[in-house]
């Protein structure tokens, strides 16, 4: 057997196991140990590489923006901002039928400018919206359907653990990634948006169940007290976003400061005991442990497919079919969709990225733009099922036996698609991803 | 074990709280004093390390480390004895992995012990490397212990992915 085919029996043996439910950074590990072992015949040569990874590919200055970003988004979570701005937008959309969809979009794209999880903002918005949205008569598939499309926005517009994630394994600056992510994210919250207008306009029945309930006007906020509930978020946008964009501060040094502000701001609205607050830091260590493990297993992963030649056989591949760059991007979102179906997006990011980098670099793309492509498309992967994360997070906060999951599914549906067209319209159009670059 | 893990995690929370500090620290003293804290960029990587390792154990303990179980969780539904044989050859394959991680890096902690090997710039900052190595080789043998108590015990029922994560 060639290089080409024992590695490619590789690739596929570790997709295979980690469907089985293997523990994904233990799959590429312990497929690329094997497989170096049987390409170069020597036993020391993959225990070697396994040292370098562990020791060496934690050690970046940049991976501090993971529990950074992480713990911001914890306490600000905690701190109620969430809820703050869906009153806001609630106020702004009252008056359009779909208007607590639509200001449930328009919140959950304020609040990703804080978080960058989109569990977080997936359990924050379940537990304010799909109430609300149940009290005014809505359907609840489409009230589930929007928090969960929403959610996705959550890590699409930065700060986001994705675009970090990216950043690291392709090795571009993470402040870049940032500012990528302006645009495509805030294209498709206004997308959302476009399309829950639509539906109440096509089909209002799916919408909202007959009679729509009256809502009372207590609830709604005059403009002084909109501009108080948006302070502190814009305060923490203005920092971690305005820090990075000037250069200030580095994406590193803009965690820091923006999760102390966000301390000081739980802090200050009484939100937050030590309790609360240890477990906010306990919660960042174990998702930055099971995040960081993740990648120094995916950067074996990566030499392993480095030394069986597959990127370069790839390439060669395409050439001899003269398959060019369109088809290159088909095979990318298609394989993106099929590992969405069961895996998260950290670890489809980790699996795909090396596999199609060495063939799009020679290309002479912009690999900023690619990583936003990459980390949008999958992000759609939170919404397909059998294992769409957002999903399964939305049906374990609301806790209704009349929201089956199938419900959840089939409402962000409608969404998932229409992330895929905004996809589209991103990759054909790479200048919406690098506008803001310097 | 558990008290081990349990303890190392502590440690780990308690690091990450010195990094939110540090930087803090070293942007506020840039700033108002403009006196850049010298080495806080090695002091970060440093710390990274050890918040990663020592997390770890936790993560694995508590089921934490990231996996797609939908098919074990259809197994054990349908046939719990399979789902389980699974699952215990899962941990065991775990626990070899992270035997083969402390494996590689305890001849490395011992040469950093004794050339005293460190990174960073001379005369600027410097700090040795064996910590570093010292705490890859407790977390990963932790991690494979705790991997093969899994798949003796084997009593775990698969539970589904990042559920816990959803916070609050």
């Amino acid at each position: 057997m060639t290089p080409f085919e024992i590695g490619l029996i590789s690739v596929v043996a570790m997709v295979a196991m980690i469907y089985l439910g293997v523990y994904i950074p233990i799959a590429l590990g312990l497929v690329s140990f094997v497989t170096i072992w049987v390409l170069r015949g020597s036993f020391e040569l993959p225990l070697a590489l396994l040292k370098i990874a562990v020791s060496d590919s934690v050690t970046e200055y940049s991976f501090a923006t993971i529990p950074l970003f992480t713990f911001m988004g914890l306490i600000v979570a905690r701190a109620g901002l969430g809820e703050d701005v869906y009153r806001v937008m609630n106020t702004l959309f009252h008056r359009i039928l779909g208007g607590v969809g639509m200001a449930t979009v328009g919140a959950n794209a304020l609040f990703a400018a804080v978080t960058g999880s989109s569990i977080a903002s997936a359990s924050v918005f379940t537990k304010v919206a799909v109430p609300e949205m149940m009290k005014l008569n809505y359907n609840k598939r489409f009230a589930v359907g929007v928090v969960a499309g929403s959610s996705v926005l959550g890590m699409i517009i930065p700060p986001s653990a994705m675009l970090i994630i990216y950043a690291i394994v392709a090795e571009q600056s993470v402040g870049h990634m940032f500012l990528a992510g302006l645009i495509p994210g805030l294209m498709l919250a206004v997308a959302y948006i476009a399309t829950i207008w639509g539906m109440s306009k096509a089909r209002p029945a799916y919408v909202v169940r007959t009679g729509a309930g009256q809502r009372d006007s207590e609830t709604l906020l005059s403009g002084a007290e909109m501009l108080l509930l948006c302070l502190p978020l814009a305060s923490l946008v203005l920092l971690v976003l305005g820090g990075i964009y000037t250069g200030w501060l580095t994406p590193v040094e803009a965690g820091a400061a923006g999760a102390a502000l966000g301390l000081a701001l739980a802090l200050f609205r009484r939100r937050i005991d030590l309790r609360g607050f240890w477990t906010a830091l306990l919660e960042t260590g174990h998702i930055t442990a099971a995040i960081l493990f993740l990648i120094t297993a995916a950067s074996i992963y990566s030499r392993m497919l480095g030394i069986a030649g597959i990127p370069n056989a790839l390439a060669d591949f395409l050439d001899t079919y003269q398959l060019g760059f369109a088809a290159v991007m088909v095979m990318l979102v298609v394989l993106m969709l099929f590992l969405g179906t069961l895996l998260d997006t950290a670890s489809i990011i980790l699996i795909v990225v090396p596999l199609f980098l060495p063939i799009v670099e020679p290309l002479g793309v912009s690999l900023v733009w690619f990583g936003i492509i990459v980390v949008i498309g999958a992000e759609i992967g939170l919404l397909t099922p059998p294992l769409g994360i957002s999903c399964f997070v939305i049906k374990s906060t609301i806790n209704d036996p009349n929201v089956s999951l199938k419900d959840v599914f089939m409402g962000a549906l409608p969404f998932a698609a229409v992330m895929l067209l905004v996809l589209v319209i991103l990759i054909e159009f790479p200048i919406l991803s690098t506008a803001l670059l310097p | 074990m558990v008290g081990l893990a349990q303890l190392a995690n502590a440690a780990g929370t308690l690091v990450v709280l010195g990094l939110v500090l540090l930087i803090n620290a070293d942007v506020l003293s840039r700033n108002l004093l403009n006196a850049p804290f010298r080495g806080a960029y090695e002091m970060v990587q440093f710390l990274m390390v050890m918040i990663v390792y020592l997390q770890l154990p936790d993560v694995v303990r508590i089921n934490r480390l990231t996996r797609s179980d939908g098919f074990l969780a259809i197994m054990a539904d349908r046939r719990p004895g399979i789902a389980r044989i699974f699952a215990r050859i899962i941990d065991s394959a775990s626990s070899i992995l992270m035997g083969l991680i402390a494996w590689a890096i305890w001849p490395e902690f011992l040469r950093s012990w004794s050339d005293g090997a460190y990174f960073g710039t001379p005369g600027i900052f410097t700090a040795p490397y064996w910590p570093i190595h010292l705490v890859i080789f407790f977390s990963a043998t932790l991690c494979a212990l705790i991997f093969a108590t899994k798949a003796i015990s084997g009593k775990r029922r698969p539970e589904l992915l990042h559920l816990e994560e959803s916070g609050t």
